[in-house]
């Protein structure tokens, strides 16, 4: 049966439009995977020597171990926002003899095969291997200790399963992080110490491998539960329907042609799950900038500084702009059959994303705090979103042809991630622009002249909006048909 | 109103529509009958602009629709549920595409009245978004959506399929009396013979892709069709 359904995923795979994508694209991914996994093996092989160095006193193995939790961290985070979940449509499956067990195992088996669980032990293989080529170690305590990273590896993988379907687990993991990233902060209680103790004990009692290993089952046996609760026509895959009320949002009529693309897109966000996250995340954004400016050593590295600013007011701007015209995927044959000037729709979105420009900027006001030099930096970054950013951003969207279901209900069985590769590639100069642009003029001239620079490049993108808006919207034209096919393709 | 001129649209070297020549004058109701794979929705697609022609071309009201916009002010359509925005509620649906035809709120309720017995109360103030409500009553929204703004052009693709008795005997009855009481022109596909017969003046049969018979509806049009399609 498994056989059968790697075909059929083959199938999905290789006929989607997304596959079909440039030559170009695929192969400066592969040419990515490839950096990506020759780094990771370097570090492996250099990170033993490296570590051997630097604290010769120490044994590398137990320095890895110390710091292993954080790796394991910074994997969670970014396996929530970059690792594509697996789509595997179950209605199909429910009335053909197939067990719903053997359904269940193929969709978690198939989370396995990610590229997220495979570049980690392009790291841990070859620092095992060299450790025990050049150390003093036994041979069996490595084997184990390898064995161990790969399951706790493999436990984030299905946490992070977890993590995309179900909200409590999601807001609980959420709370236990901060909670002890504030605790680690005001040197309450740090959990690297006793995290650095518990992986060093894994590694000295070879036996211990088995804790990570009942981790992982454990936590593939929850997520099969958590998945087999739900086979069900009204289950998983029902609609729940409460009672809704006809808004009509008058006070958006002050916008004059731009105004029923906004009210809708204002009823969008606050009626689907998807954009709703989207709020969400936009709204961690702007704490980004507690992790640069508290930092000495970012102090010295000023660039860094206004790339953290960018940050703290472009959130929604970036997470919600990446993906217009995604937004309207369901609905885009209507958009584009209707008398609709495509110039006012995407304005639309523009004076939504730079609204929220504007309200981020106005709740960043406590960064005072850290000095004008600071605050200053934040309004440069906004304008900078405001009067490029916002264009670079809407510019990418319609290079992102992904069709998204607005309200996942059906969270376990559908994408949840409208986030490709593709938007790594946009988002350079969106990362590298304003520290560039700050850059430069702050190391030839002064600081002051950075953060001019950086404020007058936003407010030139801002004079040339409707130049910008322009070619924005010729290129919408120009992909006009393949984006109504790719968003017609079946999800 | 609508003239096609050696319109094709092929994939990949196959050719799913082949139409030489075909012109639909204004106000007229015209039906489109033909198997599944007959290419009518392809004409539809091509007609709004959804896809490209391989070769020809297709003019509204003698604009070319694949080079100009200018079509969209006074056509409108329903093809499929995704011409339904599923997170607003019926009447925020009318009102937007109200206001894209510059119709006001006050236009678009006076207009929703004449259509209460249509709705069968199953639309309005119904506190569900349209994307909570059943096929059925999904396509009603959406039909009478294309209604909004007297368009001089209504495409309706399957209008019939899904709909309950009682509301395809209603649906009939508006679309006679738009045909009738003003002058749009009507464009319907359907695999239901009696009912396009009935709703539609002139009935043209796609086959692969090519028009096969062209027929001004009669008596015998309906007999004529069934001998047609039980070969």
């Amino acid at each position: 049966m498994f056989k059968r359904f790697v075909a059929l995923e083959w199938k999905q795979f290789s006929r989607s439009s997304y596959f079909q994508k440039g030559i170009a694209i695929k192969i400066l991914l592969a040419l990515g995977a490839l950096y990506f996994i020759g780094m990771a093996a370097f570090m492996g092989v250099a990170g033993y020597f490296g570590l051997q160095k630097v604290m010769p006193d120490k044994d590398p193995i137990t320095v890895v171990n110390n710091f292993v939790i954080y790796w394991f961290l910074a994997d969670m985070v970014f396996r929530y926002f970059l690792q594509q979940l697996p789509v595997l449509n179950i209605k199909p499956y429910m009335v053909i003899p197939i067990k719903r067990s053997t359904v269940i195992h193929f969709l978690l088996g198939k989370t396995s095969v990610s590229f997220f669980n495979f570049l980690p032990m392009f790291f841990f293989l070859p620092f095992s291997i060299t450790s025990l080529v050049n150390g003093d170690y036994t041979v069996i305590n490595v084997v184990a200790w390898f064995f161990s990273m790969l399951f706790f590896t493999l436990s984030i993988n299905y946490l992070n399963f977890l993590l995309n379907k179900n909200n409590k687990v999601f807001y609980g993991i959420l709370t236990v992080l901060v909670v002890a990233g504030l605790l680690q902060y005001y040197e309450v209680y740090s959990i690297t110490e006793p995290a650095g103790y518990f992986f060093n004990t894994i590694y000295e009692k070879p036996y211990a491998v088995v804790i990570p290993l009942l981790l992982m089952v454990m936590l593939y046996r929850f997520n099969f539960k958590f998945v087999r609760k739900d086979f069900y026509l009204d289950g998983a895959i029902s609609k729940k329907t409460k009672d809704v009320h006809t808004q009509e949002l008058t006070w958006l009529n002050r916008f004059g042609k731009v105004a029923p693309f906004l009210k809708n897109d204002v009823r969008m966000i606050i009626r689907n799950k998807r954009p709703k996250q989207v709020l969400f995340m936009s709204f961690i954004f702007l704490f980004y900038g507690l992790i640069f400016y508290t930092q000495e050593t970012y102090q010295e590295m000023p660039a860094f500084l206004a790339f953290a600013s960018m940050f703290v007011t472009g959130g929604f701007l970036m997470s919600f702009g990446q993906l217009v015209p995604s937004w309207d995927s369901e609905y885009y044959k209507l958009l584009m059959s209707q008398n609709i000037p495509y110039r006012e729709y995407l304005k639309s979105k523009w004076s939504l994303m730079v609204v929220a420009v504007v309200i981020s900027f106005i709740l960043s006001t406590p960064y005072i705090y850290f000095g004008w030099d600071i605050f200053g930096m934040i309004a440069a970054g906004a304008l900078f979103n405001m009067g490029l950013n916002s264009f670079i951003t809407l510019y990418g969207g319609v290079l992102n042809q992904v069709p998204m279901e607005l309200n996942v209900k059906a969270k376990a069985f559908s994408n949840t991630q409208g986030f490709n590769p593709t938007q790594l590639l946009i988002a350079l100069p969106k990362i590298f622009g304003p520290m560039l642009i700050f850059y430069l003029p702050y190391k030839f001239i002064n600081f002051e002249t950075g953060i001019i620079c950086l404020a007058v490049s936003g407010i030139l993108g801002l004079v040339f909006t409707n130049f910008f808006l322009n070619q924005i919207e010729k290129v919408y034209q120009k992909q006009k048909y393949k984006t109504i096919a790719a968003f017609s393709e079946k999800k | 109103m609508i003239s096609v001129s050696n319109l094709s649209k092929s994939y990949n070297g196959v050719t799913v529509l082949n139409i030489e020549s075909l012109d639909i004058p204004a106000g007229e109701s015209f039906g489109l009958v033909g198997n599944n794979g007959a290419g009518k929705t392809t004409f539809f697609s091509l007609l709004l602009d959804l896809i490209q022609p391989s070769s020809g071309c297709i003019k509204n009201k003698n604009i070319i629709v694949s080079e100009s916009e200018k079509w969209k002010p006074f056509t409108s359509s329903f093809i499929d549920e995704s011409f339904l925005i599923g997170y607003l509620t019926a009447e925020e649906y009318f009102y937007f595409i109200g206001d894209l035809r510059g119709q006001t709120k006050a236009d678009v309720d006076e207009f929703l009245k004449q259509y209460e017995d249509f709705f069968n109360d199953e639309i309005l103030q119904k506190k569900k978004y349209l994307r909570d409500l059943s096929k059925g009553n999904q396509k009603k929204a959406g039909i009478i959506a294309a209604l909004i703004g007297k368009p001089d052009v209504v495409i309706l693709d399957e209008p019939f399929a899904n709909l309950d008795p009682t509301t395809q005997i209603r649906l009939k009855k508006i679309i006679k009396d738009l045909d009738e009481n003003t002058g749009t022109t009507i464009l319907i596909s359907s695999h239901d013979l009696i009912h396009v017969t009935e709703v539609c003046k002139r009935i043209v049969v796609l086959d692969k892709g090519e028009t096969v018979k062209d027929i001004q509806t009669s008596q015998a049009t309906l007999e004529e069709l069934e001998a047609y399609f039980n070969k």
